[in-house]
């Protein structure tokens, strides 16, 4: 905390412990679980109880409202395998008991509807003959994953699989649904005009190119109705030309806070806004913080048969020099800031839209994990909350703490190995130096211990 | 049937296709990398020294003219019934070293893969000279050649190209045969047969065409060279048959000149006939003599020459003892008195090659003033100048200094003992015949002798002198031994002033 802040601890914490409404929601405080997961489910997309797990600990921290993982809406939009999907009718009972533990500490749940895409890291066996479905046919140009432009009946189907996914969250109890549209999932690869190449109606101006959400969120009002929460999570700014200077930049904010304004259709549509940034994941602003070089060498091999461009990233990130270099290019790309690094793009759009319409709210991510930050961020008006993960991965009881004080003891220190890790390990904070112990074993193996916590109890006692 | 049973999935497919792209990309950039190595890249033996970089560096004549080393290696052989035991020194090609591989004046370069040679700076301007008694022949870089039959060279190549026993079976098993030592492997052999060999037929049969009229001319001897016509016929393609060139501007060979102390010759009237006064200019001319074109030229590889001989000092006269110190201060007076107006002088400070001081030096003297043979000064016509001033156009070193002058030039003497025969046709055996009238000089004597007479200041010139004799008729076209002589060039001095005069240019 600044030592000259003219607040003081409990004043930031009466911000940050103050009850947010939105037009259907509730939460009672202003911190929010972002999307964050590792790959605890099922192959098929049946949650798992380790999900039960992970939920339910975050909720008992304290955080006011979970936003679920990457949450497919249909196979062929997946990330990674073992994420529970909300494809079917028979995920509804594994989400109603999501929504029952998390609801027994009072934190609500809202399902983050997801297509990946191009963007599908690992797609499983299910779509190893398919191409990423996308706005356009060019392949995703960091790791290189196919694309295929999408038909307009595919454009259709999709519509309607996000719609049938919100309405399976509601018919699950749970609290509201999130559209994943930044960070290069499908959503972005539409939005974007660093991405988006179609000449018909879906591509075009800033109009054409938020079409196909527009009608994604009718589709869904006209599956929940307006009084289930409906948030559209959104880039800020795309910086799309991060890797390669010379392609398109992307959204500018000026574009999203014009597409933010479209997607309220007149108050029919979206209920609050959660803004990010970056047209690609991982990007260098999302998550914000370190690219790791030991963890990418030994965990990114997984992608070497997914991208036709990932067997030269493998070869430039496991070269002594070369690795080096592109990691100070991500640095560089990144800027000095990470806590608070999308607060002026929240501003921006919270500015606009609450002139149009103040009952919309505004959520920012980006590294949050100090009190005197995020309630800045609130009373500054930039946003309404927070949502943060690494550092609740880090500290599941961020929010408790944040009760008592600016921040944890063991900080989290956006070291981005719990990215790297969940390619092919559990989810968990993997950054060693923040486990006590006198050896390096007795540090690994609390590391360990905290890393498969999450599959205690286990499914049969 | 094909099974289906193990398709390539789409990235799979996308990888393999982006190899095979990348796979062609790598050969074409390899077979670009071998194209430019081989066939584009050429490679030059340097050398450290500036005088060994004369005496063996190329100058790029190769690129466009010189055959491959093994043909030059390889013709002496074939054809000893010719050349005799001497090989390439029939021609009056020097070595420094009997064992040497190639003599003092032809380079190597390695154009298009193949080593191919041809000739230098040096092949002109190294003379030798032997002292009475000594059979030891010294060498002098920088001294005009005394040796260099040029024409005999250039008839050899034509005869060869017109030889119906110069064929590819012949040159192969020649090249291939112990005394050259070519051991060809198959694919050599095989470039040899179609390739080099063509080529080689080819371009001796163009030599024939282009320089037919070289037979028409006088011989030239040893120690001569006509400079322009075969420039003309080369370079500019002239016509070259009896109805466009006269028989006075086909016969004008000349002595080659000596290339010492050219930073005080910058500014004076160069060549025999002063048709240029850059030295840079006269050098990238005579570099085309040699067989460089305009294209090929290596002007780096020049412009080191041309800074060693910038400043190389001429030899002194190699018997100083033998000097009468008394005959040459008498002579030092009469030089000042009747030379030097021309031709500058020397003291104990020095050449002084001050055109203040000495007015007419540098300039020339018009043909009926000087009198001397009048071959060479017509070969060179305004025709040919203007050619020559559009040679290299659009670059900064284009010629624009030749012209057509009125006569010859007066040059410097310094080294002038070792510049001999004299006048520019090098009709005059030594310096003390130059000092007699015509009448009285030898009218014909034998030419080819680097046995040097230390009295007459001069290569022995009679019969009984050593070496491969030229007879040296001063009647033929070309070869007048007239000029020069009257009251003003001192040959109606009394003869010890004359000898007086004599003994004091032995010290220039």
């Amino acid at each position: 905390m600044h030592p000259d802040s003219q607040y003081t601890h409990a004043d930031n914490a009466a911000v940050i412990f103050n009850e947010l409404t939105f037009r259907s929601l509730r939460v009672k405080n202003r911190l929010f679980r972002s999307n964050i997961s590792g790959q605890f489910d099922d192959y098929n997309g049946h949650g798992g109880h380790a999900r039960l797990n992970w939920e339910e600990k975050f909720a008992r921290g304290g955080i006011g409202c979970i936003i679920s993982s990457f949450t497919p809406v249909s196979v062929r939009g997946r990330i990674l395998v073992r994420y529970a999907m909300i494809d079917n009718d028979d995920k509804i009972p594994f989400w109603r008991e999501v929504g029952n533990r998390v609801h027994a500490y009072d934190c609500r749940f809202i399902m983050q509807l997801s297509h990946s895409g191009r963007q599908q890291d690992m797609g499983g066996v299910e779509n190893l003959f398919n191409k990423g479905l996308s706005s356009t046919n060019k392949s995703d140009y960091f790791h290189g994953l196919l694309a295929q432009a999408m038909t307009k009946p595919e454009i259709a189907e999709v519509v309607e699989q996000f719609a049938q996914g919100a309405r399976r969250a509601r018919q699950a109890g749970l609290d509201g649904v999130e559209l994943h549209g930044a960070n290069g999932y499908l959503l972005t690869q539409f939005l974007s005009s660093g991405i988006n190449d179609r000449t018909d109606e879906y591509g075009g101006g800033w109009e054409g190119r938020a079409r196909f959400v527009l009608e994604i969120v009718r589709a869904i009002r006209r599956e929940v109705g307006q009084d289930f929460h409906l948030q559209m999570k959104i880039n800020g700014v795309d910086h799309n030309d991060w890797l390669y200077p010379w392609i398109g930049k992307g959204n500018t904010l000026d574009e999203t806070v014009k597409i933010c304004t479209m997607l309220l259709d007149g108050g029919k549509g979206v209920d609050s806004f959660h803004i990010s940034s970056g047209s690609t994941f991982p990007h260098p602003r999302n998550p914000a913080g370190d690219l790791p070089l030991n963890d990418l060498h030994r965990w990114y091999d997984g992608m070497l048969s997914q991208g036709t461009r990932a067997p030269m990233n493998y070869a430039i990130f496991s070269n002594p020099i070369l690795g080096r270099a592109f990691q100070a290019l991500w640095r560089w790309r990144r800027g000095k800031v990470i806590e608070g690094i999308n607060l002026d793009y929240a501003r921006a759009v919270s500015e606009e839209i609450g002139k149009i319409a103040p009952d919309i709210r505004v959520l920012c991510t980006g590294g949050f994990q100090h009190a005197d930050r995020i309630a800045d961020a609130i009373r500054s008006k930039a946003c309404d909350g927070v949502t943060m993960a690494r550092p609740l991965v880090a500290n599941n009881d961020l929010p408790d703490i944040l009760t008592r004080q600016n921040g944890p003891e063991k900080e989290c220190t956006y070291c981005n190995k719990c990215l790297l890790n969940d390619l092919e390990n559990p989810l968990g904070c993997y950054d060693l130096s923040r486990f006590d112990g006198n050896s390096f074993e007795e540090r690994y193996d609390r590391m360990i211990k905290q890393v498969m916590s999450v599959y205690e109890p286990p499914t049969f006692q | 049937m094909i099974s289906d049973n193990d398709r390539k999935t789409p990235v799979e497919i996308a990888v393999a296709r982006h190899r095979r792209w990348w796979l062609a990309i790598v050969v074409l950039i390899l077979l670009g990398l071998v194209y430019y190595l081989v066939f584009v890249n050429q490679y030059v033996v340097a050398f450290v020294s500036p005088k060994d970089h004369f005496m063996h560096g190329s100058i790029g004549s190769e690129t466009a003219t010189g055959p491959p080393y093994w043909v030059f290696k390889a013709l002496p052989v074939m054809y000893s019934d010719k050349l005799g035991p001497e090989g390439w020194g029939r021609f009056g090609f020097l070595y420094e070293k009997p064992d040497d591989d190639l003599p003092i004046g032809v380079s190597r370069r390695v154009v298009s893969g193949v080593e191919r040679v041809w000739l230098n700076c040096s092949v002109c301007h190294v003379g030798t000279y032997r002292l009475p008694g000594d059979p030891v022949r010294h060498l002098i870089p920088g001294a005009p050649s005394n040796n260099l039959r040029l024409q005999e060279f250039i008839s050899f190549f034509i005869d060869v190209g017109r030889d119906p026993g110069f064929t590819a079976d012949a040159l192969i098993a020649t090249i291939d045969s112990p005394k050259v030592g070519g051991d060809l492997n198959i694919f050599e052999r095989l470039i040899y047969r179609y390739v080099v060999f063509p080529r080689v037929k080819s371009a001796f049969l163009d030599l024939g065409t282009q320089l037919d009229f070289v037979k028409r001319q006088e011989q030239w001897g040893p120690g001569r060279v006509d400079t322009f016509n075969p420039y003309k016929a080369l370079q500019f393609n002239f016509p070259m048959d009896e109805a466009h060139i006269s028989g006075a501007a086909l016969n004008g060979s000349s002595d080659y000149p000596a290339i010492w102390r050219q930073r005080p010759r910058e500014g004076m009237n160069l060549h025999w006939d002063g048709n240029n006064d850059s030295v840079a200019e006269r050098n990238l001319s005579a570099a085309l003599g040699a067989g460089v074109t305009p294209v090929t030229v290596d002007r780096a590889s020049i412009a080191r020459i041309e800074g060693w001989m910038w400043d190389l000092p001429s030899p002194p006269f190699p018997v100083a003892d033998r000097i009468d110190q008394a005959k040459a201060t008498e002579g030092k007076t009469l030089f000042l008195q009747y030379c030097a107006d021309c031709h500058g002088f020397k003291d104990a400070s020095g050449y002084s090659y001050d055109r203040q001081r000495f007015t007419r030096l540098g300039k020339t003297v018009p043909l009926a003033e000087i009198g001397t043979d009048v071959g060479r000064w017509t070969s060179y016509t305004e025709n040919f100048a203007a050619e020559q001033n559009l040679l290299y156009a659009g670059y900064p070193w284009r010629f624009s200094r030749f012209h057509k002058t009125d006569g010859y030039a007066n040059h410097p003497l310094d080294g002038i003992w070792a510049r001999s025969p004299y006048l520019h046709n090098g009709s005059v055996p030594t310096l003390r015949d130059l000092l007699e009238p015509s009448a009285r000089r030898p009218s014909v004597w034998s030419r080819g002798s680097d046995e040097f007479d230390l009295a007459k200041v001069g290569y022995r010139s009679d019969q009984s002198a050593g070496g491969d004799l030229f007879r040296y008729d001063t009647t033929r076209p070309g070869n007048a031994n007239t000029g020069h002589e009257g009251y003003r060039y001192g040959t109606e001095l009394p003869d010890a002033a004359k000898d007086a005069l004599v003994e004091y240019m032995k010290t220039l």
